[in-house]
């Protein structure tokens, strides 16, 4: 949900929206960019550090950090969708079809080897590893706050605008898609059934609400540029980022420095 | 200096056979709040576009004539500057609202960021603007989810709360009841009051008689009248453009058809009263004297 | 004439497009998965959008479909290129006027199909050394059962199954460039290319002023 979530809803400022986008916690509270920093850190020391111990090491750190921020709910359902759905297949590929001398068993064709499963191991922990962070990373930082700290930063209005209106129109062409499939069944247009029954479906339903999402861009443009988008004045911002604190700061170099410093070392070693 | 100055004005959009706007020469004054009626496709929401300068910034096309906008040429505006000066608000409300924000609150500051008015009076002004569009309740909740009506009144709010100096406001009410209707009236007439300028298209009419100080009447892209609301409801030229006219003025003509006349033309509900009330007084006095 | 003044007279919409497009390639993806077709379909908005407004626009699309979808599963990251080259290659061919016919259009789908068979067999060998995830791994996988070694059987299982999803894609864009009115070409970058073959001679320029910087895009 949005930085302005129920718990922000019920915040001192007493029902303005005076005050900062705070969620109560911390963890979430830290600077976007900060939480960037700091996963990603924490990411780069997963893969430089001696494998798999460091792997594994970096995937728990996610789950402490999430559980920390209070999102260890939702982190470990995504996270164990990931693992199962990208890291486990990852996994079985190299299993099943890396060639090794220590050949575990065999089965028709396939013949697991130790090297697979020790290659495969360690793939799969290298990609949730980086995968980690990144939804983690969406976890903890809502789209908008994420955009408005870029903003901040000097990134143009227009991008932004490009992102978050996308997701918006994922979320409306969706529902328009399911109005129409809905609407096209009712009418007897087949959606279920042989493949080609079920691929001749895609067209009809889908043309009519791309054309009309098309269509309305142009006046899309013109209530943007009613509300002043292309003002030429630098905006303002409603929203307020909670201005990091020493110990953030402090935590995030921190982090940094003991990433860079593992990483040299691992160079100057080899 | 007046609002706006044409003379003469004719404009096609770029690849259609028709002109949407023909010899249009009108000049509409500031501190008015003119409505404009004219069935659909008789070119309405294509003067709104030319009073804020879509056309020719934005909308392709042949322009001919000219256009002065607070007595500037049109063409010597700077689209950004114009973008400030003039507010609008089409009337699809599902296109109207941003689509990157989600909470009404935030929507309706969206102008306000984008403007680079400081915080403190983005939150002054989205606080009075909601209440005075009634709209509190839906502060929080996400613009994007909300009925077309309430939509329509989240857009209007949000053009409102920037405060410029002329509004032009196409079919603010097309997705609201009757009492929101008016109530939107309300608000604008309460603007006017204030001192904006304002053009407003609107098909209903009996809200246009109670409201709009003068009349433009569109029929396929010309102006057949302009003029004060009552004169403009009263002439032939409603029917020359097929606009219904309210149901007060509708049946004060029906009575002077048939020899019994008024003695006025009314145009408001109000109006009306007023006017059947002193002839039933007079026919009591006449019964009475018969009596 | 300047820069801003030929993005304001013909790539006013191109920021509203972006996001569209974006959302034409999810939700052509969710309703490939709903219909339980064995294509992807989600690189509609992509082509769309490169035909419309241009190669960079079009590989932006790309871009951010990828970027956005690798925050729910993050190896689409690695393919991302692939969506850049279909935006950018429909621009190129957009602008030569392919989508306007339709014999051109499906053979558009060669290309296309070859840029996604084969770079995407590449990225799959390269990033996950030829064993990514998805339907077409297993695909790999059932070819490497049978014999073929990793690098064949990702270029076999790859190239015809992209052409299998391109022929499809391309339709589609055929289809919905054919219902966009006029007007709203009229104020795209490559609007005109389709003007044109409708037998409408393009605008004449406004009458009125330039458009300003800082106006409407
Ligand atoms: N952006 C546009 N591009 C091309 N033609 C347009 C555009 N907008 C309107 N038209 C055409 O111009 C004519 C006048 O339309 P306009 O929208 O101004 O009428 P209207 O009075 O606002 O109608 P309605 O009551 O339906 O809103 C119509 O023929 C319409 O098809
Ligand atoms: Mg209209």
């Amino acid at each position: 949900m949005s930085a302005l979530s129920p718990e922000a809803a019920s915040a001192p400022s007493g029902g303005t929206f005076d005050g900062v986008v705070s969620h109560g916690n911390w963890i979430r509270d830290m600077h976007p960019l900060n939480v960037a920093v700091v996963l990603a850190s924490i990411s780069l020391l997963a893969l430089a550090t001696p494998r798999p111990v460091g792997l594994v090491s970096g995937c728990v750190a996610f789950l402490g950090i999430a559980v920390a921020a209070g999102v260890g709910g939702s982190f470990a359902r995504l996270y164990a969708k990931l693992v199962v759905g990208v890291g486990l297949v990852l996994f079985v590929l190299r299993a099943a079809f890396v060639h090794g001398n220590h050949v575990l068993f065999e089965l028709g064709p396939l013949a697991p080897t130790w090297e697979g499963v020790r290659e495969g191991t360690t793939f799969a922990l290298v990609v949730m590893a980086l995968c980690g962070a990144l939804t983690l990373y969406f976890v903890l930082v809502p789209m908008k706050t994420f955009m408005l700290a870029l903003e901040l930063k000097g990134m143009p209005p227009q991008a932004t605008y490009i992102l978050l209106a996308s997701f918006q129109a994922i979320t409306d062409l969706g529902r328009s898609a399911r109005t129409v499939m809905d609407a096209q069944k009712s009418r007897g247009i087949e959606t279920e059934g042989n493949l080609w029954v079920r691929a001749r479906a895609f067209v009809p339903i889908l043309a009519p609400v791309f054309i009309t999402a098309l269509n309305q861009t142009e006046e899309r443009a013109i209530a943007l540029d009613a509300r002043a988008f292309n003002s030429g004045i630098p905006h303002t911002h409603v929203l307020q980022l909670r201005p990091a604190p020493a110990w953030e700061r402090a935590a995030t170099a921190l982090t940094a420095a003991a990433c860079l410093a593992t990483i040299g070392a691992g160079l100057l070693w080899t | 200096m007046d609002l706006a100055t044409l003379r003469d004005v004719t404009f096609t959009y770029a690849y259609a056979e028709m002109p949407a706007l023909e010899g249009v020469t009108l000049q509409l004054q500031r501190g008015q709040l003119y409505g404009v009626v004219g069935i659909n496709g008789s070119g309405k929401s294509t003067l709104c576009s030319l009073l804020r300068g879509l056309i020719p910034h934005f909308h392709q096309g042949t322009l001919e004539g000219t256009v002065e906008i607070l007595g500037k040429d049109l063409g010597e505006w700077d689209a950004a500057e114009l973008s400030r000066t003039i507010g609008c608000v089409f009337d699809n409300p599902f296109t109207q609202i941003s689509g990157i924000k989600d909470t009404v609150f935030e929507e309706i500051a969206f102008g306000l960021e984008n403007l680079g008015v400081s915080r403190s009076d983005m939150l002054d002004r989205v606080t009075s603007v909601s209440e005075q569009m009634g709209i509190t309740a839906l502060l929080r909740k996400n613009p994007n989810e909300l009925s077309g009506g309430q939509r329509q009144k989240v857009a209007f709010a949000s053009i409102i709360a920037m405060d410029s100096e002329v509004l032009v406001i196409d079919e603010p009410t097309s997705q609201l009841d009757p009492q929101s209707s008016h109530a939107v009236f309300e608000i604008i007439a309460d603007l006017k009051a204030r001192g904006k300028s304002i053009v407003l298209v609107e098909h209903k009419i009996d809200l246009m008689a109670q409201f709009a100080d003068r009349l433009v009447v569109m029929r396929s892209g010309e102006v057949v009248a302009e003029g004060p609301t009552a004169q403009v409801l009263a002439s032939p030229a409603m029917d020359a453009a097929d606009v219904p006219r309210p149901e007060v003025t509708d049946l004060a003509f029906a009575l002077e058809a048939v020899g019994k006349g008024l003695g006025c033309v009314p145009v408001t509900r109000r109006e009306a009263e007023a006017a059947i009330a002193t002839r039933m007084r007079g026919t009591q006095i006449h019964a009475d004297r018969v009596a | 004439m300047s820069t801003q003044s030929l993005i304001s007279r013909y790539g006013r919409l191109t920021i509203f497009m972006i996001p569209i497009g974006i959302a034409i390639n999810f939700v052509g993806g969710q309703l490939a998965l709903l219909l339980k077709l064995p294509v992807y379909l989600d690189s509609i908005g992509t082509i769309l959008v490169g035909a419309l407004c241009g190669g960079i626009p079009g590989a932006l699309v790309g871009l951010v479909s990828n970027g956005i979808n690798s925050i729910t599963s993050p190896p689409t990251l690695a393919f991302g290129i692939l969506n850049v080259m279909f935006g950018l290659l429909a621009g190129w061919l957009g602008r030569r006027g392919v989508f306007t016919v339709l014999w051109k259009t499906l053979a558009s789908a060669v290309p296309f199909a070859l840029i996604g068979g084969f770079l995407g067999a590449l990225i799959t060998l390269w990033v996950f050394g030829g064993l990514a995830v998805g339907g077409g791994a297993l695909v790999v996988g059932a070819l490497m059962a049978a014999g073929l070694d990793v690098t064949t059987a990702n270029f076999v299982a790859q190239v015809p199954m992209d052409f299998l999803d391109k022929v499809p894609t391309v339709l589609a864009v055929y289809v919905v460039l054919r219902g966009i009115p006029r007007r709203i070409f009229a104020k795209l970058p490559l609007g005109e290319v389709y003007l044109r073959a409708k037998g409408v001679t393009p605008a004449p320029v406004p009458t009125a002023s330039q458009p300003t910087p800082g106006g409407l895009r």
